[in-house]
C-alpha cells in the first residue's frame, strides 16, 4: 500500500487537494456540500473530465491535443443540425459524430506519427480548420434545440445519480483498464517516457500515438454532444474553455507534462478540482476574470509540483551513477 | 610536494555512504588512475573535485590550501576540469561553440568575437593534434564518440592544471583511444595532472604513473603503476580473486545457419554485406570505428532502412521495423550502443523495462497477469543476477553493469535466438564484464546465434568464435582460429589489401 502512495504520490495529493478544497468551500458557502449542488458539481466536472479522458492519453504518450475545442463544437453543431431536435436521428447521427471525431483523431495521429509534424501544430491546424468549416456550414446562425434524449443523457437521472455521472463513471472503469491492465496502457508509458526506447523494445509507437488521438477525437466529440444537451442548443465558442481545462485537469491529476507518467484516475480529480473552484469564487464574491487568474496559478502551482519531483528523481539518478 | 592531498575524503547520500575517509595524493606531472568497480567510489570522489558534489567531512588540500569550491565553475577558477562520461554538451550548437560554451571570446561589444573563437579552436585542436574534427560542425551530427572527442576539447579549453577524464576512452574506438592516451601523456609533460578512470587494463597500462584503487567507497591502495600486477590490482578492486575475465573459448558452432545476409546496404554507411551466423557462434565484427557497425546493427534489427535480403534460420524475412526484429522464436534481438537513450526507460521500473517487449507473454483475454508477469520478471533476475532492491526500483537507479543486465533481460525475453551485441560492455565493472561473457558464451552453447561487436579490441579477440573485420561499410575480412589478433584486425581495418 505504501508502495503505490508512493508510486502515485501526486495523484494522492490532486485527490487531497481535492478535499482541501471542498471544505474550504463549504466553509465560505455553507449550501455547497448539500446533495444537490455536489450533484450539479459533478455534472459539471463529468464535462470536463471526459474531454480529458483523450487529453490524458495523448499527453502521457508524449503528445498534446488543442484541437478538443472544435472537435466538440463541431459534434455539437452538427449533431444539432442533423437531429433538428428529433430524438429518432440520433441512431445514426450520435455513431456517426463519434465516428468523425475519431477520424479527426486519426488524421492527427497520422500526421504526428506518421509525417512528424510536432503536436502542437499538427492539432492547432486541425482545430483551426473544423472552426473555419463549421462558421461555413452554420454561416453563424443559430441550430435547433437538442434532442430530449441527449438532454436526459446529460441532466436527467437514475435512481437520484445524475445520467452523465455514471456515463463518467463507466468511461473511468474503461480508461483505467486500458492504463493499468492492457498491453496499450504499457506501450504508452513507454512511448511517453522514450520513444527511441519504446521503438528500440518493439513497442508499436505509431500506432499507440495514433490510437491516443483516435481517443480524444472521440472523447471530445462525445463530451460535445452532451454538452449540448445540457445547455439545450449548441452554439459557437462552446468548447473553447475546454481547451484550458483538459489539460489543466491532467496536470493537476499529476502527470508529466512531457509524457511518461500520470493516470486518468487523477485527471478525475483534476476536473473536480477545477469545477469546485468555479463554484468557490462566486462564494467568495469573485468575478469569472478571477476564476481566470486562479484557474492559471493553480496550473504553475501543480506543474511545479511536478517537475520539483522529477528533478528530485533525476537527482538520485546521477548519484546512483557512481 | 603533491599537487593535491585528500584526506578522510567523506560523502552521504541519505542513508548510503557513497565515500568514507577516502585518502588520495598526486602530483603534478603525472597521469593519475583510479580503479574500482561501479559503485565503488570513484564517480563521487571525482563529481566532489570538480566541484559538482559537496563533501560531507575530510580535507582535500590544492596546492597545499584548502579546496572547497562551491560549484564546477568555482572549480574551473581553480584549475581543476573534468569531463564526464555524461555527455553535456548541446545537440543544436556548433563543436566551436560547445567547446567555449558560456567562456566565448568577447568583443569590445560584448559579442560573442567569432573570429577570435575560431582561431582558438583551431589553434587548441591543433596544438593536441585532435582527430577529425571541423570547429563549425552541428553536434547533432556527430557520432558519440566524436561528442566525446567535443568533450575533451572543452575540458582542454579551460587550461586547467588538473584534467579528471571520467571514462573518456569507453565511447572511442581503437584509433581515438590511441590519441586519447598519447594525449595524456602530452599534458602530464606539461605539468600538468591527468586524473583517470578507465575499466581497460590495458589503457591503465600504457599511461598510468600511479593509480589508486577504491573499494566500497574506501581507499584500498595506491601504487606506483609499475610496482603493481594486473592481478593484484584486479584483486584488491574486487575483493576477492576473479578467476579469468575471459571464459573459456568452447566452439558450440553448428552448422545450421542462423543468420544469413546478402547483399545488405543502409545509407551511405554500409554497402553489400554478405554474411553467415550460425547457430551456437558467437561472431564478433570489428574494425575502426564509423566504418558501418553501427549501420549493420541497427539495419539488422529494423531500426533503419535497408535493402538486400535476411535470412533467419532459412527463411527469407523482411525486417522494416524493430517490432518485426523481435517477434518470436525466430526473431533477432539487440542490446543497443546507448543504454540510456536506447536501452532503458530509466524513470520506470526494472520490472516494467524487462517485460516491455513481451507484453503478449502475460497478457490474458486482453488484460495483463500480474502473476505471470512476476514470474517473467524472476525468471530473469534470477538468471542473470541482477541486484536491484525490489523489481519495483527504478532502472535509473542501478549500476550500469545491472542496468545492461536488464537490457539483456528485456532481450532475451522476446525468445529470439539471434542476438545483436553492440558493444555490450561499454562502462560495465570489471566484474560484471565477466559475466556478460560468460552469458555469451552460456547463451551460444544453448544454441542462441550473437553478433558481437565492442569497441574494447581485446574482447573481440578474447570472445569471439570469428572475427568480422569491416572497412568502408563493407567486410573486409573474416578471421579465424589463430589468425584472430589486435594486429590482424588492424591489419584487415586499415589495408587495402584483403587479409585472409
Amino acid at each position: 500500500m505504501s508502495a503505490f502512495l508512493a508510486r502515485n504520490r501526486l495523484i494522492v495529493l490532486a485527490y487531497a487537494g481535492m478535499v482541501v478544497l471542498l471544505l474550504v468551500t463549504a466553509l465560505f458557502s455553507p449550501g455547497f456540500l448539500s446533495v444537490s449542488n455536489m450533484r450539479s458539481t459533478v455534472v459539471l466536472a463529468a464535462f470536463v473530465g471526459i474531454v480529458a479522458l483523450g487529453q490524458t492519453f495523448v499527453i502521457i504518450g508524449g503528445g498534446i491535443d488543442l484541437s478538443v475545442p472544435w472537435v466538440l463544437n463541431s459534434a455539437a453543431i452538427i449533431m444539432a443540425l442533423l437531429c433538428g431536435g428529433q430524438d429518432l436521428p440520433l441512431v445514426w447521427v450520435m455513431p456517426l459524430l463519434l465516428a468523425g471525431g475519431a477520424f479527426i483523431g486519426l488524421i492527427n495521429g497520422v500526421g504526428v506519427a506518421q509525417f512528424g509534424v510536432p503536436p502542437i501544430i499538427m492539432t492547432l491546424a486541425t482545430n483551426v480548420i473544423l472552426q473555419g468549416l463549421i462558421l461555413v456550414l452554420t454561416g453563424g446562425s443559430p441550430t435547433p434545440s437538442a434532442p430530449a434524449l441527449i438532454q436526459f443523457l446529460s441532466v436527467g437521472r437514475i435512481g437520484g445519480f445524475p445520467v452523465i455521472a455514471l456515463i463518467w463513471l463507466a468511461l473511468t472503469l474503461v480508461a483505467t483498464l486500458l492504463l493499468s491492465k492492457a498491453a496499450f496502457g504499457r506501450h504508452l508509458y513507454a512511448l511517453g517516457t522514450s520513444a527511441t526506447v519504446a521503438e528500440f523494445s518493439g513497442v508499436p509507437t505509431a500506432r499507440t500515438t495514433i490510437l491516443t488521438y483516435v481517443i480524444s477525437g472521440l472523447t471530445a466529440a462525445f463530451a460535445g454532444m452532451l454538452l449540448t444537451g445540457y445547455s439545450g442548443q449548441a452554439y459557437l465558442g462552446m468548447g473553447d474553455a475546454y481547451l484550458f481545462t483538459s489539460i489543466a485537469a491532467v496536470a493537476i491529476g499529476g502527470a508529466s507534462i512531457l509524457g511518461g507518467s500520470g493516470h486518468y484516475l487523477g485527471t478525475v480529480a483534476g476536473a473536480m478540482v477545477l469545477t469546485i473552484l468555479t463554484g468557490l469564487l462566486p462564494a467568495l464574491n469573485l468575478s469569472s476574470g478571477a476564476l481566470l487568474i486562479v484557474y492559471g496559478a493553480v496550473i504553475l502551482l501543480t506543474v511545479s509540483i511536478g517537475s520539483e519531483t522529477f528533478a528530485g528523481l533525476g537527482g538520485r539518478l546521477r548519484r546512483k551513477e557512481s | 610536494m603533491d599537487l593535491v592531498t585528500v584526506k578522510g575524503l567523506s560523502k552521504r547520500y541519505g542513508g548510503i555512504v557513497a565515500l568514507s575517509e577516502a585518502t588520495f595524493s598526486a602530483r603534478a606531472g603525472e597521469v593519475h588512475a583510479l580503479l574500482g568497480e561501479n559503485g565503488a567510489g570513484k564517480s563521487t570522489f571525482i563529481q566532489i573535485l570538480s566541484g559538482a558534489v559537496k563533501h560531507d567531512g575530510g580535507s582535500i588540500l590544492v596546492d597545499g590550501t584548502d579546496y572547497r569550491p562551491a560549484n564546477p565553475d568555482a572549480a574551473q577558477a581553480l584549475g581543476i576540469a573534468a569531463v564526464f562520461q555524461e555527455l553535456s554538451l548541446i545537440p543544436d550548437l556548433s563543436v566551436e561553440q560547445n567547446i567555449w560554451f558560456r567562456h566565448e571570446p568577447r568583443t569590445l561589444l560584448r559579442t560573442v568575437n567569432r573570429g577570435e573563437m575560431r582561431r582558438k579552436t583551431l589553434a587548441l585542436l591543433e596544438k593536441y593534434d585532435f582527430p577529425a574534427l571541423r570547429p563549425d560542425q552541428e553536434l547533432r551530427r556527430l557520432t558519440l564518440a566524436e561528442r566525446q572527442i567535443v568533450e575533451i576539447a572543452k575540458g582542454l579549453a579551460k587550461d586547467p592544471r588538473i584534467l579528471i577524464l571520467d571514462e573518456a576512452t569507453s565511447a572511442l574506438p581503437a584509433r581515438e583511444a590511441e590519441w586519447l592516451l598519447k594525449l595524456t601523456r602530452q599534458l602530464a609533460a606539461e605539468g600538468r595532472l591527468v586524473i583517470f578512470i578507465s575499466h581497460r587494463m590495458a589503457e591503465v597500462r600504457a599511461i598510468a604513473d600511479r593509480l589508486t584503487i577504491f573499494r566500497n567507497g574506501s581507499t584500498v591502495a595506491a601504487h606506483e603503476a609499475n610496482a603493481v600486477s594486473d592481478n593484484e590490482i584486479v584483486t584488491q578492486m574486487i575483493g576477492r580473486h576473479l578467476d579469468r575475465l575471459y571464459p573459456e573459448r568452447v566452439a558450440t558452432a553448428t552448422d545450421c545457419i542462423a543468420l544469413r545476409v546478402k547483399n545488405f546496404s543502409s545509407g551511405s554507411r554500409l554497402s553489400q554485406v554478405d554474411f553467415a551466423l550460425r547457430e551456437g557462434e558467437v561472431l564478433g565484427v570489428g574494425g575502426l570505428q564509423g566504418h558501418g557497425q553501427r549501420e549493420l546493427f541497427q539495419a539488422l534489427f529494423g531500426a533503419s532502412k535497408a535493402s538486400g535480403s535476411i535470412e533467419l534460420w532459412g527463411k527469407p524475412t523482411l525486417i522494416n521495423n524493430p517490432r518485426q526484429a523481435l517477434t518470436g522464436k525466430d526473431g533477432i534481438a539487440l542490446v543497443p550502443e546507448d543504454r540510456r537513450g536506447q536501452g532503458l526507460l530509466l524513470t520506470k521500473s526494472v520490472r516494467e523495462n524487462l517485460t516491455l517487449s513481451v507484453i503478449k507473454r502475460f497478457t490474458e483475454n486482453g488484460l495483463l497477469s500480474r502473476q505471470k508477469e512476476a514470474a517473467l520478471v524472476k525468471e530473469m533476475v534470477d538468471f542473470l543476477r541482477i541486484k536491484a532492491g525490489t523489481s519495483e526500483q527504478l532502472a535509473g537507479t542501478l549500476s550500469g553493469g545491472n542496468q545492461q543486465k536488464v537490457i539483456f533481460g528485456k532481450m532475451l525475453l522476446t525468445q529470439a535466438r539471434v542476438l545483436l551485441l553492440y558493444d555490450p560492455t561499454r562502462g560495465v565493472d570489471v566484474g560484471t564484464k565477466g559475466e556478460i561473457f560468460q552469458l555469451m558464451r552460456d547463451l551460444a552453447a544453448k544454441g542462441y546465434a550473437i553478433l558481437f561487436h565492442s569497441s574494447d579490441m581485446p574482447e573481440l579477440v578474447h570472445v569471439a568464435d570469428r572475427v568480422m573485420v569491416m572497412r568502408n561499410g563493407g567486410i573486409a575480412a573474416a578471421l579465424e582460429g589463430d589468425h584472430i589478433s589486435e594486429e590482424g584486425i588492424l591489419r584487415a581495418a586499415m589495408l587495402e589489401t584483403r587479409v585472409a
